[in-house]
Protein backbone atom coordinates (compact mmCIF):
# COMPACT_ATOMS: atom_id res chain seq x y z
CA UNK A 1 0.00 0.00 0.00
CA UNK A 2 1.25 3.54 -1.34
CA UNK A 3 0.57 6.13 1.13
CA UNK A 4 0.75 9.66 0.69
CA UNK A 5 2.84 12.55 3.02
CA UNK A 6 -0.82 14.06 3.80
CA UNK A 7 -2.14 10.33 4.51
CA UNK A 8 1.40 9.64 6.45
CA UNK A 9 0.57 12.68 8.40
CA UNK A 10 -3.23 12.51 8.75
CA UNK A 11 -2.54 9.20 10.19
CA UNK A 12 0.29 10.78 12.62
CA UNK A 13 -2.39 12.90 13.87
CA UNK A 14 -4.84 10.24 14.29
CA UNK A 15 -2.84 7.91 16.00
CA UNK A 16 -2.05 10.91 18.30
CA UNK A 17 -5.87 11.86 18.70
CA UNK A 18 -7.29 8.21 19.45
CA UNK A 19 -6.03 8.14 22.88
CA UNK A 20 -9.20 10.07 23.50
CA UNK A 21 -11.16 7.72 21.97
CA UNK A 22 -13.73 5.82 24.52
CA UNK A 23 -13.30 2.28 25.27
CA UNK A 24 -14.88 -0.26 23.20
CA UNK A 25 -15.05 -4.22 23.31
CA UNK A 26 -14.06 -3.57 19.40
CA UNK A 27 -10.45 -4.37 18.91
CA UNK A 28 -8.27 -3.54 16.34
CA UNK A 29 -9.32 0.13 16.44
CA UNK A 30 -6.58 1.63 15.28
CA UNK A 31 -7.42 0.99 11.49
CA UNK A 32 -10.73 2.28 11.59
CA UNK A 33 -11.44 6.50 11.91
CA UNK A 34 -13.46 6.70 15.06
CA UNK A 35 -13.72 11.01 15.19
CA UNK A 36 -16.08 10.61 11.82
CA UNK A 37 -19.26 8.52 11.09
CA UNK A 38 -19.32 7.57 7.33
CA UNK A 39 -22.53 5.86 5.48
CA UNK A 40 -21.97 4.22 2.03
CA UNK A 41 -25.60 3.29 0.22
CA UNK A 42 -25.40 0.19 -1.76
CA UNK A 43 -26.12 -3.34 -2.79
CA UNK A 44 -25.51 -6.41 -0.63
CA UNK A 45 -22.62 -9.28 -2.86
CA UNK A 46 -21.88 -11.56 0.06
CA UNK A 47 -23.11 -12.29 4.11
CA UNK A 48 -21.03 -14.26 6.20
CA UNK A 49 -22.37 -15.12 9.45
CA UNK A 50 -19.62 -16.48 11.14
CA UNK A 51 -17.01 -15.81 13.94
CA UNK A 52 -15.38 -14.27 15.38
CA UNK A 53 -17.26 -10.91 13.67
CA UNK A 54 -19.79 -10.98 10.98
CA UNK A 55 -18.75 -9.85 7.50
CA UNK A 56 -20.83 -8.10 5.01
CA UNK A 57 -19.73 -7.42 1.52
CA UNK A 58 -21.83 -4.99 -0.82
CA UNK A 59 -20.98 -2.64 -3.88
CA UNK A 60 -21.87 0.72 -4.80
CA UNK A 61 -22.03 3.30 -7.24
CA UNK A 62 -19.66 6.15 -7.01
CA UNK A 63 -20.24 9.84 -8.51
CA UNK A 64 -18.60 9.01 -11.67
CA UNK A 65 -20.92 5.98 -12.04
CA UNK A 66 -17.92 3.31 -11.69
CA UNK A 67 -19.00 0.05 -9.06
CA UNK A 68 -16.90 -0.14 -6.03
CA UNK A 69 -16.18 -2.74 -4.06
CA UNK A 70 -17.06 -2.24 -0.40
CA UNK A 71 -16.86 -5.06 2.91
CA UNK A 72 -17.82 -4.02 6.50
CA UNK A 73 -17.14 -5.60 9.96
CA UNK A 74 -20.28 -5.86 12.11
CA UNK A 75 -20.47 -8.15 15.83
CA UNK A 76 -20.27 -11.70 16.42
CA UNK A 77 -22.76 -13.08 15.67
CA UNK A 78 -24.18 -14.49 18.74
CA UNK A 79 -24.93 -10.99 19.79
CA UNK A 80 -26.40 -10.22 16.67
CA UNK A 81 -28.33 -13.32 17.42
CA UNK A 82 -29.46 -12.15 20.73
CA UNK A 83 -30.56 -8.62 18.94
CA UNK A 84 -32.99 -10.17 15.99
CA UNK A 85 -30.26 -11.13 13.39
CA UNK A 86 -30.10 -14.94 11.51
CA UNK A 87 -28.29 -15.88 9.10
CA UNK A 88 -30.73 -15.28 6.73
CA UNK A 89 -31.35 -11.65 7.86
CA UNK A 90 -29.32 -10.38 4.84
CA UNK A 91 -28.74 -12.07 1.28
CA UNK A 92 -27.05 -10.80 -1.83
CA UNK A 93 -29.51 -8.37 -3.45
CA UNK A 94 -30.25 -6.49 -0.32
CA UNK A 95 -30.19 -3.13 -0.59
CA UNK A 96 -28.43 -1.55 2.64
CA UNK A 97 -27.17 2.19 3.55
CA UNK A 98 -24.32 0.97 6.38
CA UNK A 99 -22.58 3.61 8.88
CA UNK A 100 -20.30 3.25 10.71
CA UNK A 101 -16.22 4.31 10.94
CA UNK A 102 -14.18 4.15 7.92
CA UNK A 103 -10.63 2.08 7.38
CA UNK A 104 -7.82 5.01 8.35
CA UNK A 105 -5.86 3.54 5.12
CA UNK A 106 -8.55 4.86 2.84
CA UNK A 107 -9.62 0.68 2.10
CA UNK A 108 -13.36 0.51 1.30
CA UNK A 109 -13.51 -1.18 4.81
CA UNK A 110 -16.04 0.17 7.48
CA UNK A 111 -16.63 -0.92 10.93
CA UNK A 112 -21.05 -1.04 10.81
CA UNK A 113 -22.26 1.14 13.43
CA UNK A 114 -25.64 1.34 11.95
CA UNK A 115 -27.86 -0.81 9.24
CA UNK A 116 -30.68 0.41 7.12
CA UNK A 117 -31.94 -3.12 5.77
CA UNK A 118 -33.52 -3.47 2.76
CA UNK A 119 -37.20 -2.83 4.49
CA UNK A 120 -35.99 0.33 5.08
CA UNK A 121 -35.91 0.14 8.83
CA UNK A 122 -32.79 -0.04 10.82
CA UNK A 123 -31.73 -3.18 12.04
CA UNK A 124 -30.75 -3.65 15.83
CA UNK A 125 -26.93 -4.40 15.95
CA UNK A 126 -27.12 -4.41 19.98
CA UNK A 127 -28.13 -7.13 22.60
CA UNK A 128 -30.33 -5.64 25.32
CA UNK B 1 -35.33 -13.36 57.93
CA UNK B 2 -33.90 -11.34 54.38
CA UNK B 3 -37.43 -11.56 52.90
CA UNK B 4 -39.29 -9.64 55.22
CA UNK B 5 -37.16 -6.18 54.25
CA UNK B 6 -38.47 -6.49 50.78
CA UNK B 7 -41.82 -6.15 51.73
CA UNK B 8 -42.34 -3.01 50.58
CA UNK B 9 -40.49 -3.23 47.53
CA UNK B 10 -42.16 -1.21 44.91
CA UNK B 11 -43.31 -2.71 41.43
CA UNK B 12 -40.53 -3.26 38.99
CA UNK B 13 -37.88 -3.94 41.28
CA UNK B 14 -36.41 -7.51 41.44
CA UNK B 15 -37.34 -10.18 43.48
CA UNK B 16 -34.38 -11.07 46.66
CA UNK B 17 -31.43 -13.65 45.56
CA UNK B 18 -32.36 -16.85 46.14
CA UNK B 19 -30.13 -18.53 48.79
CA UNK B 20 -26.82 -20.72 47.63
CA UNK B 21 -27.73 -20.38 43.82
CA UNK B 22 -26.06 -18.34 40.95
CA UNK B 23 -27.66 -20.68 38.41
CA UNK B 24 -27.88 -18.69 35.19
CA UNK B 25 -26.70 -16.48 32.85
CA UNK B 26 -25.22 -13.54 33.77
CA UNK B 27 -24.02 -10.62 31.78
CA UNK B 28 -21.48 -7.73 32.86
CA UNK B 29 -23.19 -4.40 32.75
CA UNK B 30 -21.33 -2.13 35.30
CA UNK B 31 -22.93 1.56 35.40
CA UNK B 32 -21.91 4.47 32.90
CA UNK B 33 -19.45 6.08 35.20
CA UNK B 34 -17.03 3.00 34.81
CA UNK B 35 -17.44 2.97 30.80
CA UNK B 36 -14.10 5.16 30.50
CA UNK B 37 -12.45 2.07 31.79
CA UNK B 38 -14.15 -1.15 32.52
CA UNK B 39 -13.84 -2.10 29.05
CA UNK B 40 -10.05 -2.60 29.38
CA UNK B 41 -9.15 -2.48 32.74
CA UNK B 42 -10.39 -2.69 36.41
CA UNK B 43 -9.81 0.80 37.48
CA UNK B 44 -9.27 4.64 36.21
CA UNK B 45 -6.03 4.88 38.54
CA UNK B 46 -2.91 2.88 37.65
CA UNK B 47 -1.97 -0.42 39.49
CA UNK B 48 1.36 -0.45 41.82
CA UNK B 49 3.58 -2.41 39.93
CA UNK B 50 6.59 -3.49 40.63
CA UNK B 51 9.94 -3.13 38.52
CA UNK B 52 9.63 -6.35 37.31
CA UNK B 53 6.11 -5.86 36.25
CA UNK B 54 6.75 -2.49 35.02
CA UNK B 55 9.17 -3.74 32.45
CA UNK B 56 6.65 -6.28 30.66
CA UNK B 57 3.91 -3.80 30.37
CA UNK B 58 6.49 -1.69 28.53
CA UNK B 59 6.68 -3.99 25.87
CA UNK B 60 2.66 -4.22 26.05
CA UNK B 61 1.09 -3.54 22.57
CA UNK B 62 -2.66 -3.45 22.93
CA UNK B 63 -4.87 -2.87 20.47
CA UNK B 64 -8.30 -2.53 22.95
CA UNK B 65 -7.66 1.24 22.76
CA UNK B 66 -7.15 2.14 19.33
CA UNK B 67 -2.98 2.38 19.06
CA UNK B 68 -2.16 -0.71 17.88
CA UNK B 69 -4.10 -2.65 14.69
CA UNK B 70 -4.16 -6.30 14.62
CA UNK B 71 -0.95 -6.40 12.85
CA UNK B 72 1.18 -4.51 15.05
CA UNK B 73 -0.57 -5.74 18.55
CA UNK B 74 1.20 -8.36 20.94
CA UNK B 75 -1.92 -8.96 23.08
CA UNK B 76 -1.57 -12.87 23.22
CA UNK B 77 -5.48 -13.29 22.92
CA UNK B 78 -5.38 -11.53 19.59
CA UNK B 79 -2.21 -12.55 17.96
CA UNK B 80 -2.11 -16.28 18.96
CA UNK B 81 -5.66 -16.92 20.21
CA UNK B 82 -4.59 -17.78 23.66
CA UNK B 83 -7.22 -17.90 26.24
CA UNK B 84 -7.58 -14.98 28.24
CA UNK B 85 -6.89 -15.97 31.89
CA UNK B 86 -8.82 -14.92 34.77
CA UNK B 87 -9.84 -12.44 35.44
CA UNK B 88 -9.02 -11.27 31.70
CA UNK B 89 -12.14 -12.79 30.85
CA UNK B 90 -14.49 -10.19 32.23
CA UNK B 91 -13.45 -8.10 29.19
CA UNK B 92 -14.92 -9.82 26.09
CA UNK B 93 -18.42 -8.53 25.78
CA UNK B 94 -19.96 -11.99 26.35
CA UNK B 95 -22.44 -13.47 29.06
CA UNK B 96 -21.22 -16.26 31.33
CA UNK B 97 -23.00 -19.15 32.63
CA UNK B 98 -23.58 -20.75 36.58
CA UNK B 99 -23.98 -24.38 36.31
CA UNK B 100 -23.95 -25.77 39.55
CA UNK B 101 -23.35 -29.73 40.97
CA UNK B 102 -23.47 -31.02 44.60
CA UNK B 103 -19.04 -31.07 44.17
CA UNK B 104 -18.42 -28.33 41.80
CA UNK B 105 -19.59 -25.27 39.87
CA UNK B 106 -18.90 -24.70 36.94
CA UNK B 107 -18.56 -21.53 35.06
CA UNK B 108 -19.05 -21.30 31.13
CA UNK B 109 -17.89 -18.32 29.61
CA UNK B 110 -19.56 -17.97 26.16
CA UNK B 111 -16.12 -16.11 24.36
CA UNK B 112 -14.44 -19.36 23.28
CA UNK B 113 -16.14 -21.71 25.06
CA UNK B 114 -13.84 -20.99 28.26
CA UNK B 115 -14.55 -23.18 31.32
CA UNK B 116 -13.35 -23.20 35.47
CA UNK B 117 -14.50 -25.98 36.97
CA UNK B 118 -14.64 -24.52 41.01
CA UNK B 119 -14.62 -27.35 43.40
CA UNK B 120 -16.77 -27.07 46.36
CA UNK B 121 -16.37 -29.92 48.47
CA UNK B 122 -13.81 -28.38 50.78
CA UNK B 123 -10.80 -29.19 49.14
CA UNK B 124 -7.96 -26.15 49.24
CA UNK B 125 -5.70 -25.63 46.22
CA UNK B 126 -3.07 -27.78 45.85
CA UNK B 127 0.64 -26.47 47.43
CA UNK B 128 2.05 -26.75 43.84
CA UNK B 129 -0.52 -26.92 41.31
CA UNK B 130 -0.17 -27.60 37.98
CA UNK B 131 0.16 -24.31 35.71
CA UNK B 132 -2.70 -23.52 33.75
CA UNK B 133 -4.17 -20.86 31.48
CA UNK B 134 -8.05 -20.57 33.78
CA UNK B 135 -5.78 -21.35 37.12
CA UNK B 136 -7.46 -23.80 39.79
CA UNK B 137 -10.45 -22.99 41.57
CA UNK B 138 -12.17 -23.65 45.17
CA UNK B 139 -15.26 -21.88 46.48
CA UNK B 140 -17.34 -21.51 49.09
CA UNK B 141 -20.52 -19.71 49.98
CA UNK B 142 -20.21 -16.29 52.49
CA UNK B 143 -23.99 -16.36 53.97
CA UNK B 144 -26.38 -17.32 51.95
CA UNK B 145 -25.48 -14.95 48.57
CA UNK B 146 -22.06 -14.67 48.15
CA UNK B 147 -20.11 -17.29 46.70
CA UNK B 148 -16.07 -16.82 47.20
CA UNK B 149 -13.53 -18.29 44.87
CA UNK B 150 -10.13 -18.20 45.12
CA UNK B 151 -7.90 -18.99 42.11
CA UNK B 152 -4.27 -19.93 41.60
CA UNK B 153 -1.91 -21.97 39.13
CA UNK B 154 -1.48 -19.71 36.61
CA UNK B 155 0.92 -19.68 34.37
CA UNK B 156 2.31 -16.67 33.34
CA UNK B 157 1.29 -16.09 29.39
CA UNK B 158 -1.92 -14.40 30.13
CA UNK B 159 -2.18 -10.25 30.78
CA UNK B 160 -4.57 -9.47 33.73
CA UNK B 161 -6.62 -7.09 31.83
CA UNK B 162 -6.73 -5.54 28.32
CA UNK B 163 -4.18 -3.23 28.50
CA UNK B 164 -1.29 -5.72 28.91
CA UNK B 165 -0.71 -5.04 32.48
CA UNK B 166 1.29 -7.95 33.06
CA UNK B 167 1.03 -11.04 36.45
CA UNK B 168 3.56 -13.89 37.09
CA UNK B 169 2.33 -17.89 37.91
CA UNK B 170 2.51 -16.35 41.70
CA UNK B 171 -1.27 -14.78 40.93
CA UNK B 172 -3.64 -15.33 43.01
CA UNK B 173 -7.45 -14.35 41.96
CA UNK B 174 -9.73 -13.67 44.54
CA UNK B 175 -13.44 -13.40 43.36
CA UNK B 176 -16.79 -12.59 45.41
CA UNK B 177 -19.65 -13.10 43.40
CA UNK B 178 -22.51 -11.18 45.21
CA UNK B 179 -26.05 -12.01 44.72
CA UNK B 180 -27.41 -8.41 45.19
CA UNK B 181 -30.96 -9.82 44.07
CA UNK B 182 -32.48 -12.11 41.63
CA UNK B 183 -31.18 -10.16 39.36
CA UNK B 184 -28.34 -8.34 39.88
CA UNK B 185 -24.93 -9.47 40.58
CA UNK B 186 -21.69 -7.69 42.15
CA UNK B 187 -18.51 -9.06 41.56
CA UNK B 188 -15.23 -7.78 43.82
CA UNK B 189 -12.31 -9.24 42.05
CA UNK B 190 -8.79 -8.60 44.09
CA UNK B 191 -5.49 -9.73 42.15
CA UNK B 192 -2.47 -10.85 44.43
CA UNK B 193 0.75 -11.42 42.99
CA UNK B 194 3.82 -10.43 44.92
CA UNK B 195 5.84 -10.80 41.99
CA UNK B 196 3.57 -8.53 39.91
CA UNK B 197 2.10 -5.95 42.15
CA UNK B 198 3.10 -4.07 44.84
CA UNK B 199 0.25 -4.43 46.90
CA UNK B 200 -3.05 -5.99 45.77
CA UNK B 201 -5.39 -4.76 43.07
CA UNK B 202 -9.07 -4.84 43.61
CA UNK B 203 -12.54 -3.91 42.05
CA UNK B 204 -15.88 -4.34 41.66
CA UNK B 205 -17.86 -4.93 38.66
CA UNK B 206 -21.59 -5.71 37.79
CA UNK B 207 -23.75 -8.27 36.54
CA UNK B 208 -27.22 -8.73 35.52
CA UNK B 209 -29.36 -11.74 34.83
CA UNK B 210 -30.37 -12.41 31.59
CA UNK B 211 -33.03 -15.37 31.51
CA UNK B 212 -33.78 -15.32 28.25
CA UNK B 213 -30.55 -15.89 26.45
CA UNK B 214 -28.12 -19.01 25.89
CA UNK B 215 -24.65 -19.20 25.30
CA UNK B 216 -23.82 -19.77 21.58
CA UNK B 217 -20.50 -19.71 20.06
CA UNK B 218 -17.78 -17.33 19.51
CA UNK B 219 -14.79 -18.65 18.57
CA UNK B 220 -11.35 -16.88 18.89
CA UNK B 221 -10.30 -18.07 15.79
CA UNK B 222 -11.57 -17.18 12.28
CA UNK B 223 -11.43 -14.72 9.02
CA UNK B 224 -11.08 -10.95 9.88
CA UNK B 225 -11.29 -8.33 7.37
CA UNK B 226 -8.59 -8.20 4.67
CA UNK B 227 -7.70 -4.12 4.14
CA UNK B 228 -5.40 -5.39 1.27
CA UNK B 229 -8.16 -6.43 -0.97
CA UNK B 230 -10.34 -3.49 -0.30
CA UNK B 231 -7.58 -0.52 -1.38
CA UNK B 232 -9.41 2.27 -2.53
Amino acid sequence: MKRTRGQALALLVFTMLIGAVPMTAHHGTAAFNTTKMVKVKGTVTDFQFTNPHVLLFFECKNEKGETEQWQGELTAPNKLIRAGWDKHTLKPGDSVTVGGYAAVSGAHTIWIRELIGPSGEALALFEE
Amino acid sequence: MAAASFAGMLCGQSPPAPTHDLTGVWMLRNPASMRAYAGATFTKEEPELTPWAQAKYKEAKASNNGTYTLETTNDPVLKKCDPPGVPRVYFHPYPFEFVSTPKYTLMLYEYDHMLRRIYTDGRSIPEDPDLTWMGYSVGHWDGDTTFVVETAGFNDKTWLDRLGHPHSNQLRVIERFRRIDRDHMQLDITMQDPKALVKPWSTTFYSELRPKWELGEISCSGDYLDFSKFEK
